[in-house]
């Protein structure tokens, strides 16, 4: 069983490139299992159909845990991708982290985190040791970052690389670095730049999804672009990049760089 | 009068700031308190007060409560299940209630005041008591101080003096009052309320009326100014150590309440006088200070103790350990003699 998670910041496509990386690895036959670890809980929502599927922490908060069945909080999507969403607290109030480490204990009870791939898409940014949750105790053992070729994204996408540096040095870790994804903004020489960011961050460019305007018209079809438009360039740019990630084997420990050298990295590029 | 050793120094390691403030809390006696976090927090203190209580002889079964969260109320938030718990409890034959925070629901970020701003009927006060701030069992005792000192109203002042900040869970914490109003009584000046030991809680209404507040300890000074700046009494910043300590502790009362403390100086100084006649048998034994208290107050009183009777004090090879205590008043250097006789003529 292959285990990924998608990190990167907030807005730059994660649950995008998230469900279209699901819908194109089941094509491939495999059983895959998306799990949304963000307490908005859009990330399964093109799989969907548009539907906001009910969350784990939903759930407890109005059943109590002894009440959840793994049935009441995994929905089949688009091909069979099975699609859970965490949930979490009512915005302000309480702790999405530790809600986040709840809907792992629950679903580890369940026995739910099996099939071929099993996909997290985590919020933006690692604010606290529940949303590393994914990363740790033998969860995802690859982590992809979803970056452009915007500062601020690399300087989230940096920030990440220092919680996995952090978590691969413990004893029983198995959580590496496997990639960069650019989600295009379509800046020019974007995709070098972000090559080039990965390289010294002790990566590789794992994938390049373009910008394109089907990406909108697909979601606001409430569907995939694989599902939507499956004989579109981009939906065969997803299917690369679904390829790439079950052939990849290059799993490094990476080296975030200094903001100083981020910024002269992200200047030179101009 | 106890002969018995004093578990001294409550402050070491810092101790939880819950601890202290509960220290306070449950001594007013007809309210309740309620910690909110998990149930262990509770336990924990419950278990302590009510062992330090028997050790005072005092069998009274501290009114606390817990919240009792669990995980789901700190992934929700814990505030439904404080109010839940407020509201059962101000149902009791409660006069107010006392909400203390603990480490996990500040974390979390639970907006207590908001909670306890609700109606419920009775007084809802919060203490924010999150140990993990870096607060010490001191700073809790000077949040809950405060916290109780804001319910009450300036009034006109009276002649009382209160007692502000006694350590409830030392073992002489009954014998340091008596000590105290021992004093009082000689400068012909009344006791007001101690705030707060076995207090009720309409009494702390009368907090504001004292001409003076006496402090258990410097550390209180920032209640002591709270006092001042919302009632305008000033206050002595602690109870007095050793012989001299104690004729200079007069004074400063009498110069305080502007009344004439030679006579009651007199007094005491005779009163010394005679308790050093009693221990002369002392006099020339060689000793060295033993004992847990690493406070310079309390060595400089048994340094003055021993200068009187003549005691030698050094670490020469034939002498007897004798203990040094923190001691309050005459009658605390008398008790520490006791056990200094005990040492010297074993």
């Amino acid at each position: 069983m292959k285990q990924i998670a998608l990190y990167g910041k907030g807005g730059i496509g994660k649950s995008t490139t998230s469900a279209n990386l699901s819908a194109a690895l089941s094509e491939r036959g495999l059983d895959i299992l998306q799990i949304g670890c963000d307490p908005k809980r859009d990330s399964t929502r093109m799989l969907m159909h548009g539907r906001f599927i009910p969350t784990v922490m939903d759930l407890v908060r109005t059943q109590g845990d002894a009440a959840v069945t793994l049935a009441d909080v995994e929905f089949k999507g688009y091909n069979n991708v099975r699609c859970v969403e965490a949930g979490g607290p009512e915005p302000g109030v309480g702790c999405a982290g530790r809600g986040i480490i709840a809907t792992f204990q629950l679903l580890e009870k369940f026995g739910a985190l099996n099939g071929d791939v099993i996909v997290y898409d985590v919020l933006g940014d690692v604010v606290c040791g529940g949303f590393a949750m994914p990363m740790r105790e033998g969860y995802a053992q690859e982590i992809y970052l979803v970056t452009s070729g915007e500062l601020m994204s690399l300087y989230a996408a940096n920030n990440i690389c220092k919680a996995i540096k952090r978590l691969s040095s413990r004893v029983k870790s198995k959580c590496r670095l496997a990639g960069v994804i650019c989600n295009a903004k379509g800046q020019p020489r974007e995709e070098e730049l972000v090559a080039e960011f990965a390289r010294r961050v002790n990566s590789s460019l794992i994938g390049f999804i373009p910008r394109d305007r089907v990406v909108q018209l697909a979601e606001l079809n409430k569907k995939t672009v694989i599902e939507y438009e499956p004989a579109s360039a981009q939906a065969e740019c997803y299917r690369t990049l679904a390829l790439r990630i079950m052939e990849n084997t290059s799993l490094t420990i990476p080296t975030p760089l200094e903001i100083d050298e981020l910024e002269s990295l992200a200047y030179s590029f101009i | 009068m106890s002969l018995k050793a004093s578990p001294t120094l409550s402050s070491r390691s810092g101790g939880c700031t819950l601890t202290g403030a509960l220290s306070v809390t449950t001594h007013v006696r007809d309210a309740a308190s309620i910690i909110h976090g998990p149930k262990g927090c509770a336990h924990h203190n419950f278990s302590l007060l009510h062992a330090t209580g028997l050790d005072n002889d005092l069998a009274v079964i501290p009114a606390l409560v817990s919240s009792a969260l669990a995980e789901n109320d700190i992934v929700f938030g814990g505030e439904e299940a404080l109010a839940r718990t407020i509201q059962a409890v101000s149902l009791r034959d409660v006069s107010a209630v006392f909400v203390l925070s603990t480490c996990i629901v500040d974390t979390i970020g639970d907006d207590v005041e908001a909670v306890c701003a609700r109606e419920y009927g009775v007084p809802v006060i919060p203490v924010s008591t999150a140990g993990f701030l870096g607060g010490t069992f001191h700073d809790g005792v000077n949040k809950a101080l405060i916290s109780l000192a804001g319910i009450a109203q300036p009034i006109e002042h009276d002649r009382n003096v209160n007692i502000i900040g006694e350590m409830n869970l030392e073992y002489e914490v009954e014998e340091n009052y008596a000590e105290i109003l021992r004093l009082l009584t000689l400068l012909g000046l009344p006791a007001g309320i101690r705030f707060v030991h076995t207090l009720k809680f309409d009494e702390i209404g009368m907090l504001g009326a004292a001409q003076l507040n006496i402090l258990r300890d410097p550390s209180l000074v920032p209640v002591g100014e709270f006092l001042k700046s919302r009632f305008g009494t000033p206050y002595i910043s602690s109870f007095p150590h050793g012989l001299s300590g104690t004729l200079a502790f007069l004074k400063s009362v009498a110069d305080t309440c502007k009344i004439d403390g030679s006579r009651a100086m007199g007094i005491e100084r005779a009163l010394q006088g005679e308790i050093l006649a009693d221990f002369a048998d002392l006099g020339e034994s060689r000793a060295v200070f033993s004992g847990p208290v690493s406070d310079p107050v309390s060595f400089q009183a048994a340094q003055e103790t021993a200068d009187a009777l003549h005691i030698q004090v050094g670490k020469d090879s034939g002498s007897t350990p004798v203990p040094v205590h923190p001691v309050v008043g005459t009658a605390g250097v008398k008790r520490m003699l006791h056990r200094w006789r005990r040492a010297l003529h074993a």
